[in-house]
C-alpha cells in the first residue's frame, strides 16, 4: 500500500510538473491582459498534432517538430492576440466569448485535418521505463517534467532580470503606472502571448510523446490550466508550480486509491475548496478577484 | 446612535486609521475635517461597510454592525454619499430613488420620493438618465437624494460640496442645514473647507494621519494649535 | 413586450406555423429542436443580462433537468408534466452548488461554472446505480395524450415547447420591469452604489441563477421526454451551452427577442447550411459566428437591425 502511494505521489509530481508548463502560459496572459485565453488548450493541442504529423508523415523523431510548432503556435497566438485587442467594450467578458469561439474553431480545424482518431507516439524510446529505487516512470514523463522545470526556471529568471520581463511584471501589477513609466502595454501583451505560445508548443510536443492525444483534449487542458491558475492565485509563478503539483498529486492519488474515472473530479473539488476557503488562492496577492 | 470604539485600519503596512473613537447622536450634525489622506473617507467606508477594520467596534443603536454586510447596514438606516457621485447606471433619476427606497426600506412610497426630489430640486429632472444626463450639481444632489430615499437615521455625506461653483455651493449649503430637521436624521459630513464646515456644523472633528486630533465646537476646534498646525502643513499635507 | 407586437407573434406561432407545416414532421422536428435551443438561450441571456454573468455551464442544468425528470417518471411513475417541473426544480437546486462561484467576478465565475458542469457529467457517469452510467437511460416516457391530442407527436411537442418558451419570455419580461430588474440593471456598472442603498446584490444574483437554472432544467426535461433516450455525453454535452451562447451572441442578449430570434436563426443555419456544406466539424462555423459577432457587433444582430429600422423610420417622419 505504502509503495502504491509513494509511486502515485511520484507520478503525480511528474504530471503536475507538466501541468505547470501548460498553466503558466494561461496565467501569464491573464496577468498582463486580464484576459483568460480559452483557446490556450488548443494551442497545446495544435503543437501536439504537429508533432504527430512530423512523426507519421516524415518519419522523424517528434521532438524535431518543436521549431515548426513554435512557429505555427506563435503565429496562431499572435492572431488571437490581435483579435482580442480589437474588442473595445467590456473586454473582460467579451474576450472570454471570443477566445472560446476561437478555441472551437481550432478544435474543429484539428478535427478536419487529423480526424477524430486517438494518436500516440510510436517511438519506443519514450516509453521505456526509468527506475529510480522503488519509483517507476516512463522516459517521456521524466523528460516532460524536466523540460517543464527548466522552462519555468528560464521564465522566472527572464521575468526577474530582463527589461521585457520587468515590463511584463510592471504591466501585470499596475497597468496605468507602467504606462506612465513609458512601457508600451501592447508590446508587453503581445510578448506574453508569444511566450504563452512557446510554452504551449513545448507542452504540446511533450504531451504527444508522453500521452495520447485527441481533438477534444484542448478544452480539458484549458480547464486544468484554469484550475491551477486559481489554486495559485494571480501573479505567482511559484504558486503555479506548486498548484500544478498539488493537482497532479491529488489526481494520481485519486486514481490509485479510488478510481481513474474520478480523476477529473479531484481537480474540481480542489477548485471548490480553494474558492470557498482561500479566496485569493494559495499564493495570490490579496483582493485581486473581488 | 453611532458609536465608534478605537477603530484601526491598516492597508498593508500603512495605518489609515488609528484608535479612532467617536460618538454621533441622532440630533447631531458633525463636521469631519482634515487634510487629504487623513482617513476621512476610510472612516466612512468603515461605518457603511465597504472596509472592514483591523480592530475596533462599530455600534449603531447599540448593535454591533461590524459583521453586517453593506446592504444590511443600509437597511438599518446608515445612508451615505460618495465623493465622486455614483449614480446607478442605466436608470433614470426617479428609478434611482425607487430602487433605493424599495430595497432600503422594503416598500415603495411615491409621494415620499416626490418630496425628496422636490427637496433636492431634481423634480424636473426625474426622467433623465442618471449617469449620462445630469450636471455635476445635479449628480451631487442625486447622491443626497438616494441616501435620503432609504430613510436613514444617520447620513454620511462625503464632500458633497466639492467641485461646485459658488452659487451652487450656497444653494447646497442651505439645503444641508434644512436636511437635518426636515428628515430627522443625524449627519456626519466630510468637508475640506473649514469656513463651509463652521457655518453649517456646530460640532467638528479633525482627523490627521489617521488619528482623531480634535473633537468639539467649531470655534474651539479651529483655535486648537494642533489643528492649525495640521492645516498649515507643518506636520501634514 | 408590447401588445401590438405580442398578438402577431402568438398568431404566427400557434396558428400559422401549425397550419402551414403541422403535418410535416421534418419541419416540425427542426422547429422543436430550435425552440429547445431558444429556451436555453433565453435562460442564458437572463443570467447574462440581468445577473451580469456569462455562464459556460448551462449544460449542467440541462442535464440535471433531463436526468431527474426521466428517472422520476421511470422509477416513481411520476406524471410526465410533474417530472418536467421537478426537472426544473432539481436544476435550480443543483445551482445551489454553484453559489460559492457567485463570489467570483466575470471570467472567474464563467470558468468556475464550466468546471462545475464537468462535475455533474462525471457524477452522471459514475453513479451507475442511479443513472445507468454511460449506458444511459432508455424508454423515457413520452409526453402524454390529453383530451385526445397526442402531445408526444412532433406537432404536440412543438406546441408544448413553444408555450414553455413563451411563458419563460413573459417571466423574464416581468422580472426585468420589476424593482428587482431595476436593481439588477443598476448593479452592472455601479455595484457599490447599489449595495449602499440596501440591495443585497449577492442574493439577487443568486435568484437570477436559480431562475435561469430552473428554465434550463425544464427545457432539458422536455427534450428528454421528446427523444426518449439520454446518456451523460448527450445530456451534459457542452453543445447545450455552446449553441445557446452563439444564439444569444448572434441575436443580442440585451433584448427579449434577441435570444429567440438568434436561436431559431442559428439553429437553422447550422442544420440546413453548415451541416450540409461541411459535415463533421460543422461546429467550426459556430465558433466563427461567435468570434465575428463579438468582434463586430457585440450587442447582436437584433439591436443592429432595430437601430437601422429606427433610423429609417426617423428618416421617413
Amino acid at each position: 500500500m505504502f509503495d502504491l502511494i509513494l509511486q502515485a505521489t511520484y507520478s503525480g509530481l511528474l504530471s503536475g510538473g507538466s501541468y505547470a508548463l501548460i498553466a503558466l502560459g494561461l496565467a501569464l496572459v491573464f496577468g498582463t491582459m486580464r484576459v483568460i485565453n480559452l483557446a490556450h488548450g488548443e494551442f497545446v493541442l495544435l503543437a501536439a498534432y504537429i508533432a504527430y504529423t512530423v512523426e507519421s508523415q516524415m518519419d522523424w523523431n517528434p521532438l524535431l517538430a518543436l521549431p515548426i510548432s513554435v512557429v505555427v503556435v506563435c503565429i496562431t497566438a499572435a492572431i488571437v492576440y490581435l483579435l482580442v485587442t480589437r474588442l473595445d467594450k467590456n473586454r473582460e467578458m467579451n474576450s472570454l466569448i471570443l477566445t472560446f469561439g476561437l478555441g472551437v474553431i481550432l478544435t474543429n480545424l484539428v478535427l478536419f485535418i487529423w480526424k477524430a482518431d486517438i494518436h500516440s507516439t510510436s517511438v519506443g524510446w519514450f516509453q521505456e521505463a526509468v527506475v529510480l529505487g522503488p519509483l517507476y516512470s516512463m522516459r517521456s514523463e521524466l523528460l516532460f517534467f524536466i523540460t517543464s522545470v527548466v522552462m519555468v526556471a528560464i521564465l522566472w529568471v527572464w521575468l526577474d532580470k530582463s527589461w521585457y520581463g520587468r515590463a511584463v511584471r510592471a504591466v501585470s501589477s499596475n497597468r496605468d503606472a507602467a504606462k506612465l513609466m513609458g512601457i508600451n502595454p501592447h508590446v508587453t501583451e503581445l510578448i506574453s502571448f508569444l511566450i504563452a505560445g512557446i510554452l504551449a508548443s513545448f507542452s504540446g510536443v511533450a504531451l504527444y510523446c508522453a500521452s495520447v492525444i485527441q481533438p477534444a483534449l484542448g478544452n480539458a487542458l484549458t480547464i486544468k490550466a484554469f484550475i491551477i491558475t486559481i489554486l495559485a492565485g494571480i501573479g505567482s509563478i511559484p504558486g503555479v508550480l506548486i498548484g500544478a503539483v498539488l493537482l497532479g498529486v491529488s489526481e494520481a492519488l485519486t486514481i490509485t486509491l479510488l478510481s481513474s474515472a474520478l480523476q477529473e473530479l479531484t481537480g474540481m473539488l480542489l477548485l471548490l475548496f480553494v474558492l470557498l476557503a482561500l479566496p485569493n488562492g494559495l499564493f495570490g496577492r490579496a483582493g485581486r478577484r473581488g | 446612535m453611532l458609536k465608534l470604539e478605537s477603530i484601526n485600519v491598516r492597508f498593508g503596512g500603512l495605518a489609515a486609521l488609528q484608535d479612532v473613537s467617536l460618538l454621533v447622536d441622532s440630533e447631531d450634525m458633525v463636521g469631519l475635517v482634515g487634510p487629504n489622506g487623513a482617513g476621512k473617507t476610510t472612516l466612512f467606508n468603515v461605518i457603511s461597510g465597504l472596509v472592514r477594520p483591523t480592530g475596533g467596534r462599530v455600534l449603531f443603536n447599540n448593535i454591533d454592525v461590524l459583521r453586517k454586510p453593506l446592504y444590511a447596514r443600509a437597511r438599518m438606516g446608515i445612508g451615505r454619499t460618495f465623493q465622486i457621485p455614483q449614480p446607478m447606471h442605466e436608470l433614470t433619476v426617479r428609478e434611482n430613488l425607487l430602487v433605493a427606497q424599495r430595497f432600503g426600506t422594503g416598500s415603495v412610497n411615491q409621494s415620499k420620493i416626490d418630496e425628496i426630489l422636490d427637496f433636492v430640486r431634481l423634480s424636473d429632472k426625474s426622467d433623465r438618465n442618471a449617469a449620462t444626463e445630469l450636471a455635476l450639481t445635479e449628480l451631487k444632489a442625486l447622491e443626497v437624494a438616494k441616501a435620503l430615499a432609504i430613510q436613514p437615521k444617520l447620513l454620511l455625506l462625503d464632500e458633497v460640496l466639492s467641485g461646485l461653483e459658488t452659487a451652487g455651493k450656497r444653494q447646497f449649503m442651505q439645503m444641508l442645514s434644512d436636511l437635518h430637521w426636515r428628515f430627522d436624521v443625524g449627519i456626519l459630513i466630510i468637508e475640506h473647507d473649514i469656513e463651509t464646515i463652521s457655518s453649517v456644523c456646530k460640532r467638528v472633528c479633525v482627523l490627521n494621519f489617521g488619528k482623531l486630533i480634535a473633537d468639539g465646537t467649531a470655534d474651539a476646534v479651529f483655535k486648537d494649535p494642533e489643528v492649525i498646525k495640521s492645516y498649515t502643513g507643518e506636520s501634514g499635507a | 413586450m408590447k401588445i401590438r407586437f405580442l398578438l402577431p407573434v402568438l398568431a404566427v406561432v400557434y396558428l400559422a406555423i401549425p397550419y402551414l407545416w403541422g403535418g410535416n414532421n421534418y419541419v416540425m422536428s427542426l422547429l422543436v429542436a430550435a425552440f429547445i435551443i431558444a429556451g436555453v438561450a433565453l435562460a442564458w441571456a437572463l443570467l447574462a443580462n440581468l445577473g451580469g454573468m456569462v455562464s459556460f455551464g448551462h449544460s449542467a442544468f440541462f442535464g440535471v433537468g433531463a436526468y431527474l425528470s426521466a428517472l422520476l417518471c421511470i422509477n416513481y411513475r411520476l406524471p410526465v408534466l410533474a417530472g418536467i417541473l421537478m426537472g426544473g426544480i432539481g436544476a435550480a437546486v443543483a445551482s445551489i452548488a454553484m453559489l460559492p462561484a457567485l463570489r467570483l467576478r466575470g471570467p472567474y465565475f464563467a470558468l468556475a461554472v464550466l468546471a462545475y458542469a464537468n462535475i455533474f457529467k462525471i457524477l452522471a457517469m459514475e453513479f451507475k446505480g442511479i443513472t445507468e452510467g454511460a449506458a444511459g437511460v432508455t424508454n423515457i416516457p413520452a409526453l402524454p395524450t390529453v383530451m385526445g391530442f397526442d402531445f408526444s407527436s412532433k406537432l404536440g411537442t412543438y406546441l408544448v415547447i413553444v408555450t414553455i418558451v413563451l411563458l419563460f419570455t413573459g417571466s423574464y419580461h416581468l422580472i426585468r420591469v420589476s424593482h428587482y430588474g431595476a436593481a439588477l440593471k443598476a448593479m452592472h456598472d455601479s455595484e457599490d452604489a447599489t449595495r449602499v442603498v440596501g440591495v443585497n446584490s449577492t442574493l439577487l444574483k443568486a435568484m437570477m441563477l436559480f431562475v435561469s437554472a430552473f428554465m434550463t432544467g425544464v427545457v432539458g426535461a422536455v427534450n428528454a421526454h421528446y427523444i426518449n433516450f439520454i446518456d451523460p455525453d448527450y445530456a451534459f454535452d457542452l453543445g447545450w451551452t455552446l449553441l445557446p451562447m452563439v444564439a444569444v451572441v448572434f441575436g443580442g442578449y440585451r433584448t427579449l427577442m434577441g435570444p429567440l430570434v438568434g436561436a431559431v436563426g442559428i439553429f437553422m443555419l447550422d442544420q440546413l447550411v453548415f451541416k450540409a456544406l461541411i459535415g463533421t466539424g460543422h461546429q467550426i462555423m459556430l465558433g466563427a459566428v461567435l468570434a465575428v459577432m463579438v468582434l463586430f457587433s457585440p450587442d447582436g444582430l437584433v439591436p443592429l437591425i432595430g437601430d437601422k429600422w429606427k433610423r429609417i423610420r426617423r428618416a421617413q417622419a
